[in-house]
């Protein structure tokens, strides 16, 4: 772990200012996340509370609370990309590596937000259904809606404890223990904010009569007090003694939300509304101020992490630095190669084996059992070789090229032919072979070599589990001198073994034997 | 090796990255350029001829839209970034860093965006009569908005393939105003056009009844697609013209794979045959044969997404081996660590895989190397399946064709890695053709059975 490093490319901006812009960004976008949850939760609440819309619809207070929803969660995304863009530049390596831990969770987070954002949007924009279906829809919203906070809770835990990465890799990528519990009481921290914020929201803007401010006034308070003791749960949780700017933040926090508690009690206790003026700027106080703490907690681990992390990508640049004058010439040289030519695609996907000279003597001839065909000597048809290569040797080092599309191929076929000529029958033998000599090879053919190749010379049905297997002789041949030399030495690799203890008239027979069988 | 890995099972990182970028680029282009334009043309002509049929076709129209692009839109275009976040991180994060500022203007210009279209939506009953007017700039204001987006982040789309100059002088410039930048610029907007007025002929033949008002609107739209089609192919052509022949050789087998490259002649024929369609339609409904019209409506829409998944396809394949041409290789290694790999090897220099616990038996390694070296693009067991392809492979033929892969086949990235690595690999993958490595997909490096976490550093 002390070896990771950064991206080898610098930061665009400066750290401070980064550290600004996300801060900033970040409270924006999880202003509109608390209220789009809230929305969301506050809207099923009412549309159960208005037994399941059993009453009309234009004085459903879900239905008015929903209408906000589209604006609300758009905002939410839109908002979302300066911060994640910020993060992933300014803690590429945490954030990343976090986000692996919970790959599959994480790009849920799509589909979850489009089945919950269509299906709130449905039911807010007046495609009334069933109340049923209604309601099956707003509860299915909300539930993939819900998981949304906590895929991102458990990133960030994740996130904020490089410590314990090997542990969660171990673990099964998961997060257990301490972390556990942690991820359990910040999810909760953050739908009871969702809570605050949907009801602060709707009491001030959409409620439009007593019952529903009163209703709205129970779940702000309510959600206050669950803030205060998860806070407190969270606090516990810290692992080393915060230093005096967390511990001056928290407390700026703590003051503005028990202001904010004691003006709602007594507000509420004289039965008169909450005043907007003096309940928002508390409000977002509480939110500003509880969002340092924690981004003061975090930068203690990240800090430090960040700058090993830009250390050792320094010292990792300078060990590529030799290579890179030579990369970059082979990727300049790289761009000028085109593989639409015959030549251009036998020099670069063939000759490795094949050779420059096609004489099968390339490169890395050597080290395969099985060598690659001395191409100059093959005598084959057009469509054996297009066959051969759109389907390899199995049993063999030689590929299939369906990489490459059936024009192309036919312009390597086209260069090949034009340079071996290899497209034709093969040509007579050099020497000259007397009735009797033939007759003998054509016994031994028939008695040891159709066992595999076939009588007809197409392989028998035994050669037929064989890897590689022969060749089809009515369309396949090779030059005579290559016929000779494989009878003689056999083909490495293969099941063909030598047959050198023949006489050499035998061999030179069982060549014509075998071209003869061209065409047939 | 900043990063550990996660493999998409079956479906493989690119398929999964490319079914939701074209699911984006359907909404993107066609809902939030194309039919927004259209939305605010016909409430325009609503206003001028004092129609209540083209007003309300306008609002009906964008309740629709706006909805499916707040929804799916914007949600698929931030996927692509999730997802390639979590499959592919250290290509997100170089290109975030180089393209920091487009990406951060496009945040601003995205959020503007979406306040004007909210704005928009919500005040269309109330801004009437003498407002009406401004109300319609609105609307153009957004879809302003709306092409500058697409003027953002259409220089990082570029770039992917036409890098240019960008390797050797590393400046902003080059790389973001890249020679195939301004060709897709254009196309993608005629692909914005041509998609927003099939959408809007969809939607005004599935909810408008037979009647003058239908005539008339289908006749606009007819000719609307009429000229985008025609703009989006000039445009395609431009686009390709640019595109350096060493990518754009492989566009048909791009689009055709190994399953159908040898019948190449399918590339052109279905290629005609759905220009023919589209263009078929916008003639049809230009005639106002609304039936007929609306037979075709939804075979001329499918085309048409089929064609915007062809361009991505080709855009996004020819680029072959490199995810940033000249500076990083599609498997997220750099150009210059190929090199160091081959001498230093691969593992040792992967934190990840010397972190993770098992990591020294042999499917281990393997996995691991099968992980950093092809997993961007061959899943074991699924899509582009490496067991299919290397099956009848001798091993000492998988171990050298290991070596060449770049050469030989031209789109893929070379192995990075010492000898005794590359020999690991060639077991691991012959042993996966045999079926004698069972390994189901490893999703990740080393399947934790917690054996208490045996680093070996």
């Amino acid at each position: 772990m002390n070896r990771l490093s950064d991206l080898l490319l610098e930061k665009p901006l400066p750290d401070a200012l980064l550290r600004g812009l996300l801060f900033t960004s970040f409270t924006l976008h999880l202003l509109f996340v608390l209220l789009t949850l809230g929305t969301a939760i506050l809207s099923v609440h009412y549309f159960i509370d208005s037994h399941c819309g059993g009453r009309p619809k234009e004085l459903r207070f879900d239905n008015r609370i929903l209408k906000t929803f589209m604006a609300h969660k758009s905002l939410a995304v839109v908002l979302g990309i300066a911060p994640l863009l910020l993060i992933q530049v300014g803690s590429t390596i945490p954030f990343f590596t976090a986000v692996n831990f919970f790959a599959p969770y994480w790009m849920l987070l799509v589909v979850f937000l489009i089945i919950a954002f269509l299906g709130f949007d449905a039911l807010g924009h007046k495609i009334y259904v069933h109340r049923y279906l209604h309601f099956a829809v707003g509860v299915l919203a909300l539930a993939l809606l819900l998981v949304v906070p906590g895929i991102f809770a458990a990133i960030l835990t994740a996130f904020e404890n490089p410590g314990r990465w090997q542990a969660i890799m171990n673990g099964g990528y998961r997060l257990t223990g301490v972390l556990a519990v942690h991820w359990l009481f910040r999810y909760l921290h953050i739908l009871g904010a969702a809570v605050v914020f949907g009801s602060g929201f709707h009491y001030f803007f959409i409620a439009a009569d007593d019952t529903e401010r009163k209703s709205l006034q129970t779940w702000f308070v309510a959600g206050i007090l669950l803030q205060f003791i998860l806070g407190i749960l969270l606090y516990g949780l810290l692992p080393e003694r915060p230093g005096y700017i967390i511990t001056a933040f928290l407390l700026v926090g703590i003051v503005a939300a028990a202001i904010l508690l004691w003006a709602v009690f007594s507000v509420v206790s004289k039965n008169r509304p909450f005043n907007i003026r003096l309940v928002l700027p508390l409000l977002l106080l509480v939110l500003v101020s509880m969002l340092l703490t924690r981004q003061f907690i975090q930068d203690r681990t990240l800090l430090p992490l960040q700058k090993r992390l830009e250390a050792n990508a320094i010292a990792y640049g300078n060990e590529l630095k030799p290579f890179e004058r030579q990369t970059l010439d082979t990727y300049g040289a790289s761009l000028k190669v085109v593989y639409d030519n015959g030549e251009t695609i036998y020099s670069r996907s063939c000759s490795f084996c094949h050779g420059e000279k096609g004489d099968g003597k390339g490169l890395e001839a050597k080290r395969l059992t099985t060598p690659p065909e001395d191409i100059s000597a093959i005598r084959t048809t057009r469509r054996y070789l297009h066959t051969i290569l759109a389907g390899g040797v199995s049993g063999s080092a030689m590929p299939y090229f369906t990489v490459f599309d059936r024009y192309k191929l036919d312009r390597l076929i086209d260069y090949l032919d034009k340079k071996y000529s290899i497209v034709r029958v093969p040509e007579p033998l050099p020497v000259k072979i007397s009735d009797a000599l033939f007759q003998q090879a054509g016994k031994i053919y028939d008695e040891t070599c159709s066992l595999c190749h076939g009588s007809d010379g197409r392989g028998s049905a035994l050669s037929k589990g064989f890897q590689p297997q022969p060749p089809d002789f009515t369309v396949y041949s090779l030059s005579p001198e290559r016929t000779f030399d494989v009878i003689t030495n056999g083909y490495p690799g293969t099941t063909m073994s030598p047959f050198g203890s023949l006489t050499a008239d035998v061999r030179w027979g069982l060549v014509k034997i075998v071209h003869e069988k061209r065409g047939q | 090796m900043e990063f550990p890995v996660f493999q998409f099972s079956y479906l493989g990182s690119g398929m999964v990255i490319g079914l939701d970028a074209v699911l984006h680029v359907i909404i993107s282009h066609g809902l939030a350029i194309g039919a927004v334009s259209f939305i605010v043309i016909s409430e325009y002509l609503g206003l001028v001829k004092a129609s209540r049929d083209w007003e309300a076709f306008a609002r009906d129209f964008l309740k629709f839209t706006i909805i499916i692009t707040t929804g799916i839109g914007a949600i698929t275009g931030a996927g692509i970034w999730l997802i390639t976040s979590a499959l592919s991180p250290r290509g997100i994060g170089s290109m975030l860093r180089i393209f920091f500022w487009p990406w951060f203007s496009e945040w601003i210009v995205f959020t503007c965006e979406v306040i004007f279209i909210l704005i928009y939506y919500f005040t269309w009953s109330r801004w009437v009569r003498e407002r009406k007017l401004k109300h319609i700039y609105l609307g153009m204001m957004y879809v302003f908005l709306a092409i500058c987006s697409a003027w953002l982040i259409t220089g990082i789309l570029g770039f992917m393939l036409t890098s240019d100059g960008w390797p050797w002088a590393k400046s902003f410039w080059p790389a973001f105003l890249n020679p195939s930048y301004l060709p897709q610029l254009l196309l993608r907007i005629g692909m914005a056009f041509s998609l927003g007025s099939l959408f809007s002929a969809v939607f005004l033949l599935f909810t408008r009844r037979e009647g003058t008002f239908r005539i008339e609107a289908l006749k606009l739209f007819g000719k609307a697609a009429l000229i985008s089609f025609s703009a989006t192919a000039v445009f395609a052509w431009w686009y390709f013209s640019v595109v350096p022949s060493t990518f754009k050789t492989h566009a048909v087998f791009a689009v055709l794979t190994s399953r159908f490259s040898q019948q190449p002649e399918i590339f052109w024929y279905v290629n005609c045959a759905g220009a023919i369609m589209l263009f078929t339609f916008s003639l049809v409904s230009m005639r106002s044969a609304s039936a007929l019209a609306k037979i075709l409506i939804i075979p001329a829409l499918l085309v048409s997404i089929g064609f915007v998944g062809e361009f991505e396809r080709i855009r996004e394949f020819i680029r072959g081996p490199y995810l940033m041409p000249g500076y990083m290789y599609a498997n997220q290694v750099l150009l210059d660590e190929t090199p160091f790999f081959n001498k230093e090897g691969i593992v040792k220099n992967d934190p990840w895989l010397t972190m993770s616990p098992d990591n020294q038996g042999i499917a281990a390694l393997g996995a691991g190397l099968f992980a950093r070296n092809c997993s961007a693009c061959h899943t074991i067991g699924g899509i582009n399946d490496i067991a299919k392809k290397v099956d009848g492979r001798t091993v000492d033929g998988i171990f050298v064709i290991l070596a060449h892969t770049h050469e030989m086949a031209p789109f893929m990235p070379p192995f990075s890695g010492t000898e005794d690595e590359r020999r690991t690999l060639a077991g691991f993958l012959y042993g996966l053709s045999k079926g004698t490595v069972k390994e189901h997909t490893p999703s990740r490096f080393a399947p934790a059975h917690a054996h208490g976490g045996g680093t070996h550093e």
